[in-house]
């Protein structure tokens, strides 16, 4: 979190701004970042704060589409575990990473809202719910 | 305006605007602290302060709490111990096993406060982060696997030297204090004025002529133990080499 004692007004539109650059760029460039501070007179330090905080705010470009399985309680218990490797092994890359072709990237999620249908994941806007490893292969290739 | 307020069940006056930690310092009953500094904002952050409050539904920072007027305050009752282990316990959960031979050793108040409550063996057992040892700076070198997270170097970087170059960042485990653009502690981002260092509890920020002081340790058969590689930002390996003259012993 941005510092407690910075002015909370300019905190507030601080994430806004970040809010918008990603939907220009589609994640946060470092250039974004080093703007807004000079822009709005914040320590650099405070921006990557913020941005780093908040998983809806990438600091790195994301595939075409991002993929979110939910990490939370309920999904855990579902066995969520066997769920995650499905997907990992299906397009080779561990959460946070982007395959090569950029078609997709794979995040670890906290509660999507899908607990009844857990365990549960979302592409892009989509939820699947009631997951096992082979309908995450069926699912997956629907998008490649 | 003085306020009366118990104490422990004594009768003890305070002046308004004062807090609990400040009243119980004044009257000599002991309540430890971690993320509190005299020299900073009190945050309360880390919890190991507080207080049982009469009439309160949670415990209360004692550094951030302000005396009222028939305030009953326990600051030792049997629940607010209990609390502060777990919390001790709970850092120590995070915390490497390495007391031995950290450079911080007895000066640490994570231990010094584990000890005061009879903390031994710990009852939590989670991953640990591993961070490298961050040497790039002209004077800091910085530890963040030893991080308590109590914000204290953030806060004297900015409201004592005013160079924000410190903020939390990340967010649950993953959280750490960062420098800049998350870049490691160097000449670039960090004017090494040392005051992070001055305020640590733990042995995350250290002097690097502190920790090159300590390192040299003399073995039994007389090889000195030399930490060696003026890498930058790269962990340092501990190699054997033959003993320098003029160089101070550890």
């Amino acid at each position: 979190m941005a510092s407690s004692t910075n002015d909370a007004r300019l905190d507030s539109s601080l994430l806004l701004l970040l809010e918008r650059t990603r939907e220009v760029y589609g994640y946060i460039p470092e250039h974004a970042l080093i703007g807004l501070a000079d822009a709005l007179g914040l320590p650099v330090v405070d921006v990557y704060s913020a941005a780093t905080f908040y998983r809806g705010l990438p600091l790195r470009p994301h595939g075409k589409h991002v993929i979110r399985v939910c990490k939370s309680v309920p999904c855990y218990l579902k066995h969520n575990g066997s769920i995650i490797h499905a997907v990992e092994r299906e397009l080779g890359i561990g959460p946070g990473q982007t395959s090569q072709d950029g078609l997709f990237s794979l995040e670890l999620v906290n509660c999507i809202g899908a607990c009844d249908r857990a365990p549960a994941m979302m592409i892009d806007d989509e939820v699947f719910g009631d997951l096992t490893a082979e309908r995450v292969t069926e699912i997956l290739a629907g998008y490649r | 305006m003085k306020i009366e307020v118990i104490l422990n069940g004594a009768k003890v006056h305070g002046s308004l605007g004062m807090t609990i930690l400040e009243l119980a310092r004044q009257n000599r009953v002991d309540i430890p602290t971690l993320c509190y500094h005299p020299d900073l904002t009190p945050i309360g952050v880390c919890r190991i302060c507080v207080v049982e409050v009469e009439g309160c539904r949670t415990l209360m920072p004692a550094c951030q709490t302000r005396i009222a007027p028939g305030m009953v305050i326990q600051t030792h009752s049997p629940k607010v111990i209990e609390t502060r282990r777990t919390l001790v316990e709970l850092m120590l959960a995070s915390h490497p096993d390495v007391c031995l031979v950290c450079d911080k050793g007895n000066d640490c108040e994570l231990r010094q406060i584990a000890g005061d409550l009879g903390i031994t063996m710990p009852r939590f057992r989670m991953k640990r982060h591993y961070y490298p040892s961050e040497d790039a700076g002209p004077h800091v070198v910085r530890d963040l696997t030893k991080c308590i997270l109590c914000r204290r170097c953030v806060r004297a970087c900015h409201e004592i030297k005013k160079a924000d170059i410190l903020a939390m960042g990340y967010q649950g485990f993953g959280s750490k204090v960062i420098a800049g653009r998350d870049q490691p502690l160097d000449a670039e981002v960090c004017q090494s004025c040392d005051v992070c260092i001055s305020v640590c509890p733990v042995g995350a920020l250290a002097k690097r002529e502190d920790v090159e002081r300590r390192s040299y340790r003399d073995c039994r058969d007389g090889v000195r133990l030399r930490r060696t590689g003026e890498s930058k930002g790269v962990p340092q390996s501990h190699t054997f080499s033959s003993p320098h003259e003029g160089e101070p012993g550890g």
